[in-house]
């Protein structure tokens, strides 16, 4: 053998490192996506229209009553269906979860539908089901009981009513969490309370729903925060009923004429409030006592219902029936009807409101157009910058890793509203003018969906060793080639998963794009709240099919892409 | 040749050095097993022999080459070694060939050379009727040959082994330990093994070198490490044993339980407290007193065991302490009754510090 190579330089790694520039950009790219807009809503909140600094946003924020009643019904619409969805969702949850409930998977796949629904879509229906005038309910209550026609049984436009919509479309993270924490309770501790003599009911009483209880309140605290920050459906519900929450207030302040500085100061308690929540939530999802529940025992055993399954059942489809049947049907029908509030039958069906939005209404091709290029592009840049950052930071591969994924999960705790304030106020002025533009979308497109990618690929890698690569490494490969010939293929299926997460987001996502939206750069949500102002019912049903189909299409085409498919879902060795 | 010298390393993460001045020359074709408690670094002077990580101080050499030195290290692909992981790390998206085969592939060997390989070393593993499985539906043996396999298979000049058998249970852990000093001797590559399994070092290597805390205690040949330990850490890590402490009375004695014990070793500093060790088997056990024999003390059994071939004592010697004595099992004797303890000499080995 031969010598190779005098000894090389001591301590001096040989080609550039690469590693620090990196980092710093990738931190300078978060920053602009999340600490410009929160710091230019804080600025604008504490200075006025001279930048002068100024306290009076917040004075008049606590004592004008136009802003404190807006809090007092969002604070009891948040509370209200916070309650209401843990009510519904931890019996449907530990049903599905626990007993031999029939048709758990179809029960599953409801709740899941309900999940993907856009909350604004179902308000929308909910408008056609309940509204008190032309609702179908209403019209069918009156035709059965010959009430007069100022009579109705429900009213949508009302805080019962909004309450009611958006627990529906809230309910599945309840759902979610509760469901998860009881699939992974293991059944010896059942079983230890079954030895000792405690009877199938004492057991759940006494040990199941105690062990579950921290993954309710979660829940609970989810709720809370996704009815405080919607934005779509109040817009649509409660616009009419006369009351404001603060989401529609903030939004009412950009309308003519504009107060940026009020709003930004509306935000912040949101941006507050969002933030003590997810800490809340984490801290009881973390505790000591609950990780515990992450047994490894098999199958969890059923509780057997007996004949209380098939009401058990009927109690499940009457929820769903009230987030995806009722809602759905209403969209379909009233999608291909000429007057929406009669029957189903040949007279009354009509393409005519397909024929409207797909070739004559002149805004729905531009916001076609625009979503989809939002969705796809969002999608393939939110991932690729999540997976830059979730690699980095799983390998530990720079200095500073923790604080890049710190800032790519912060955006979790920016509600979409704020995020399109803080956005507002940072583009519409030099040196970045970007307002007007689909490049502002598009950047609070990714900021929104960053962390959920990086959350799905950061678990993704986890399950990819790092020994996988440096069995690599060491046969001889470079670090390019270990990440292209092992990490990658193994990724593959997490990020295709994540690429469709972001793109679903992308299509339904309202709240920051009604602050951001200008005439050219509409979006189907912009444009569906729009027709929803005008009241066009049917093209609004077209459009919201339309998105679920192109959505839906998308999904599917992406999974099926030979190559992306994915490799055999195998154990990694051991 | 491809002899591996590692000289002075040092890893620190913050303060603490997690491998401490280790120095360490390991001959062309020597197996050596660095052994020790968990934690204690072995994982990590591995991962610094590959190149995974850069040394804090010190140097890695692999025959004349340097490869590693004070925050530099030379790729891990330019060093032409295999290394076995803990966790296998078999790619699970690639069959039992395809991983096998991956490493020639880098090598850019033609298709028909690589078959061949590859063929040869599944036949060598006892492996070829797997070839098109995934690594999923493999046993953990099966997985850890391919494992083996593919390490082989690219005749690597160093192979270094992390806990390979760890994740066996012990029947299949006693047959592959012989499997891996069968292909050692069959390839005679350098080869690197770590574990925390006395026997498992006992039985595979030429060379043992056991580490507490980042340090080297002691190197040497397993018969070595075994009979003269020069640390207690070192006596009691090897196949446990009894610890005397007493105070040094000449070079040669120490007085323990009332009793001047003769013993081997270190010197004795007289006057100084020195720690000796004596297996439990070294202990001979006697019914009654013998005539004028040095090393003998009273004792009382204070408890018994019986373990099928052997039986375990427990006894307390005039001072309280305790010591573990394994004798043959054909004759009992009950707990209570007084016995006498010889202790051969030269089995008293005086220890280091
Ligand atoms: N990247 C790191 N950063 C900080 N500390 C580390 C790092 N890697 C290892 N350590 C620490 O170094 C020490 C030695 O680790 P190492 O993995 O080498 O132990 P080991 O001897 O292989 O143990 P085991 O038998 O459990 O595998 C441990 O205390 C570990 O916590
Ligand atoms: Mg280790």
């Amino acid at each position: 053998m031969t010598t190779i190579a005098a000894p090389l330089p001591r301590g001096r790694p040989r080609g550039i490192d690469l590693s620090r520039p990196v980092m710093l950009g990738l931190a300078a790219v978060l920053c602009v996506l999340i600490v410009l807009p929160v710091s230019q809503l804080a600025w604008h909140a504490v200075v006025d229209r001279d930048g002068a600094p100024t306290l009076e946003n917040f004075r008049r924020l606590w004592s004008d009553p136009a802003f404190v009643e807006p809090m007092l019904t969002t604070l009891t619409l948040a509370t209200s269906v916070s309650v209401a969805c843990c009510v519904v969702a931890a019996p449907i949850g530990w049903l599905v979860a626990r007993t031999d409930l029939p048709f758990t998977g179809v029960v599953r796949a409801l709740v899941m539908a309900s999940f993907v629904t856009p909350p604004f879509l179902g308000a929308v229906a909910w408008e056609i089901l309940a509204a008190p005038n032309s609702g179908l309910l209403n019209q069918w209550y009156r035709s059965l009981t010959g009430a007069g026609t100022d009579e109705y049984l429900v009213n949508v436009y009302s805080m019962g009513g909004l309450i009611f919509v958006i627990a529906c479309y809230t309910f599945p993270y309840v759902f979610v969490l509760v469901s998860n924490a009881l699939d992974r309770i293991p059944s010896d501790l059942e079983d230890a309370s079954a030895i000792l003599g405690g009877r199938t009911w004492r057991t759940a009483a006494r040990i199941t729903i105690p062990l579950a209880l921290p993954a309710l309140l979660a829940g609970g605290l989810v709720a809370f925060l996704q009815a405080m920050i919607l934005f779509g459906s109040p817009a649509i519900l409660a616009l009419p009923a006369g009351f404001h929450t603060m989401t529609t207030k903030i939004w009412s302040l950009f309308q003519y004429p504009p107060k940026p500085g009020l709003a930004a100061a509306a935000a912040l308690p949101l941006l507050l409030i969002t933030i003590v929540l997810l800490r809340g939530q984490q801290w009881l999802m973390g505790r000591r006592g609950y990780t515990v529940v992450g047994g490894r025992s098999g199958r969890p055993r059923p509780t057997a219902l007996g004949l209380l399954r098939w009401p058990a059942l009927g109690l499940c489809l009457a929820v769903l029936a009230c987030s995806v049947f009722l809602p759905y049907g209403a969209l379909v029908k009233t999608a291909f009807s000429r007057v929406p509030s009669q029957p189903v039958s040949f007279d009354n069906l009509t393409l005519q409101h397909v024929r409207f939005v797909l070739f004559e209404f002149s805004g729905t091709r531009l916001a076609l157009q625009n979503t989809f290029l939002l969705g796809v592009l969002s999608a393939t840049l939110g991932t690729g910058l999540a997976l830059v950052v979730a690699y980095l930071s799983g390998r530990r591969a720079v200095p500073g890793h923790r604080t890049l994924a710190f800032l790519a999960t912060a955006p979790v705790s920016i509600p979409g509203i704020v995020l399109g304030v803080g956005l507002f106020l940072s583009y519409t002025r030099p040196p970045f003018v970007l307002y007007g533009t689909l490049w502002i979308l598009l950047i609070a497109y990714i900021t929104i969906e960053l962390p959920a990618a990086y959350q799905q690929l950061q678990s993704a890698l986890k399950a990819v060793h790092p020994e996988l690569e440096e069995a690599s490494r060491i046969l001889g490969a470079t670090r390019l080639q270990a990440l292209g010939h092992v990490t990658a293929p193994l990724l593959r299926s997490g990020v295709i998963a994540a690429w469709c997460f972001v793109f679903i987001g992308t299509m339904r996502e309202l709240s920051a794009a009604i602050m951001l939206f200008t005439a050219d750069t509409k979006v189907i949500s912009v444009v569906i709240f729009d027709l929803n102002e005008s009241g066009d019912l049917g093209a609004i049903s077209v459009l919201g099919i339309a998105m679920l189909l192109i959505t839906f299409a998308v999904v599917l085409l992406v999974n099926r892409i030979p190559g992306l498919g994915g490799w055999r879902p195998a154990r990694p060795g051991g | 040749m491809a002899s591996v010298e590692l000289a002075g390393l040092t890893k620190r993460y913050g303060a603490l050095a997690v491998v401490d001045r280790v120095g360490l020359r390991i001959e062309h074709g020597q197996l050596v097993c660095l052994l020790g408690p968990s934690g204690c670094g072995k994982t990590t002077t591995l991962r610094l022999i590959a190149g995974f990580i850069e040394p804090s101080e010190g140097e890695v050499r692999v025959g004349d080459r340097l490869v590693s030195s004070a925050g530099w290290a030379m790729e891990p692909q330019k060093r032409n070694m295999s290394m076995i992981f803990q966790s296998y790390a078999l790619w699970p998206h690639m069959t039992v060939a395809g991983n096998v085969a991956y490493g020639l592939e880098l090598r850019r060997l033609d298709r028909e050379t690589i078959r061949r390989k590859v063929q040869a070393m599944l036949a060598t593993t006892r492996m070829d009727a797997y070839a098109d499985r995934y690594p999923a539906d493999l046993s953990g043996g099966q997985q850890q040959r391919v494992a083996l396999a593919r390490a082989l298979v690219v005749e690597p000049e160093t192979l270094l082994l992390d806990e390979p058998l760890s994740n066996l249970d012990t029947n299949l852990r006693e047959e592959m330990r012989f499997e891996v000093r069968r292909l050692h001797d069959e390839y005679r590559y350098t080869t690197v093994y770590v574990t925390h399994d006395q026997a498992e070092a006992m039985t595979t290597a030429d060379q043992i070198v056991v580490m507490n805390a980042g340090r080297i205690e002691q190197a040497g040949p397993p018969e070595e490490i075994y009979y003269r330990p020069r640390s207690e850490f070192v006596a009691q890590f090897i196949g446990g044993t009894n610890i005397l402490r007493g105070k040094g009375l000449d070079g040669r004695h120490l007085s323990f339980a009332g009793r001047a014990l003769r013993c081997s070793g270190a010197d004795v500093p007289a006057g100084g407290t020195i720690a000796v060790s004596i297996r439990h088997h070294d202990i001979r056990l006697l019914a009654a007193p013998p005539p004028g024999a040095e090393n003998v003390l009273e004792a009382r059994i204070a408890r018994q065991v019986f373990l099928g071939s052997v039986r375990d004592y427990l006894v307390e010697v005039a001072d309280g302490t305790q010591l573990r004595v394994v004798a043959p099992a054909e004759h009992s004797i009950e707990s209570g009754s007084p016995v006498w303890l010889h202790l051969p000499p030269e089995r008293c080995r005086a220890l280091a510090g």
